[in-house]
């Protein structure tokens, strides 16, 4: 019986530990937040150069560009120093009016969920920005 | 149990909260600030070049990527953008030597308890290096690019384990790039 008990248990534990991590693989915080805290809007409908400026901004921080798609207007990049970031940034139309740039990033193995950081992000991308607002016909 | 120095005690806190420290790395709060050194890197990093298309300097950048053994990963042209990469040797022949002799010290030193060969197996092996040319228009001048280089180097031991990685900020190293496809550009031009 107790034998029978010590199996039941093991097995137990090993399908336990063979569950998929859920968690991991699609997190479970807020998808409304997780996207407010990642995306500003831009008053302009400019893709190229909007996307010219992420390249631009993620150069200045740093970052080595791995893939670039202007079609899906989305960019990946990595940054190394004694860590290492990497970084997707999409642009899509909202409204016919604007576009929103949306940042994703992952700190070695872990989500970016601080919104500081995002915000530090959009701080350089507005400068890097500011002439495709302010575009001189 | 016979009580320990306090200064026992304060090196063990030490050494913990050293390691739980390393063990959490967090994200450092500049990370996504533009530095004080970002506008001088930006200039060490771009060469303007005039009278060329944007398609002449994309060919000419993958031509000095080839010429330099590199694989080309990502090429999109309506944004400027080519990443190449390549694995390199990361050993220099003098630190070959030099870890050796440190070993043959190590064993000389050590010989009631055998050779572990630290210094050699810890040496560098190999380096993968990343490379992006962005190549923009220039807004001031029609017929000229702007061609904006970054790179990134990641450096094997030989027991595999990372050893550095590092953005390349040496001008030099630019320096040889941008010279290389001042050549490029020209025999692209005469078709060689």
């Amino acid at each position: 019986m107790r034998l029978l008990a010590t199996g039941v248990l093991s097995a137990t534990l090993i399908l336990a530990g063979c569950a998929a991590p859920t968690g991991v693989i699609t997190s479970s915080g807020s998808q409304v937040e997780t996207r407010q805290m990642q995306t500003r809007e831009y008053d302009t409908l400019d893709k190229r150069n909007t996307l010219r400026s992420v390249v631009s901004t993620l150069q200045d921080l740093g970052f080595v560009i791995d893939k670039a798609d202007y079609d899906l207007a989305t960019i990946t990049a990595t940054k190394v120093q004694n860590y290492e970031i990497r970084m997707t940034v999409t642009v899509r139309e909202r409204d016919g009016k604007r576009l929103a740039v949306r940042a994703n990033a992952r700190f070695n193995s872990q989500t970016i969920d601080d919104p500081n950081a995002y915000q530090d992000f959009f701080i350089s991308l507005d400068k890097a920005m500011f002439l495709t607002l302010h575009e001189v016909d | 149990m016979r009580a320990m120095p306090p200064t026992v005690h304060r090196t063990a806190a030490t050494l913990f909260l050293v390691a739980l420290v390393s063990a959490c790395a967090t994200l450092p709060e500049d990370a996504f600030r533009l530095s004080e050194s970002a506008m001088e890197l930006r200039q060490i990093q771009t060469r303007v070049y005039a009278d060329v298309s944007d398609v002449e300097i994309l060919a000419a950048s993958s031509g000095v990527l080839q010429d330099l053994g590199y694989a080309i990963d990502e090429l999109e042209k309506e944004l400027g953008v080519l990443s190449a990469s390549k694995r390199a040797d990361a050993t220099s022949e003098a630190e070959i030597v030099g870890n050796i002799a440190l070993d043959v010290a190590d064993c000389i030193l050590t010989f009631l308890l055998g050779c572990e060969n630290h210094s050699y197996q810890g040496s560098k092996d190999v380096q993968d290096i990343k490379i992006t040319f962005v190549v923009l228009p220039e807004s001031r001048d029609n017929n000229a690019y702007s061609v904006r280089l970054t790179m990134q180097r990641f450096v094997w031991a030989k027991n595999g384990e990372l050893y550095n990685q590092e953005t390349i900020s040496d001008a030099d190293v630019y320096q040889a790039f941008f010279d290389k496809l001042s050549k490029s550009v020209f025999l692209e031009k005469e078709g060689v």
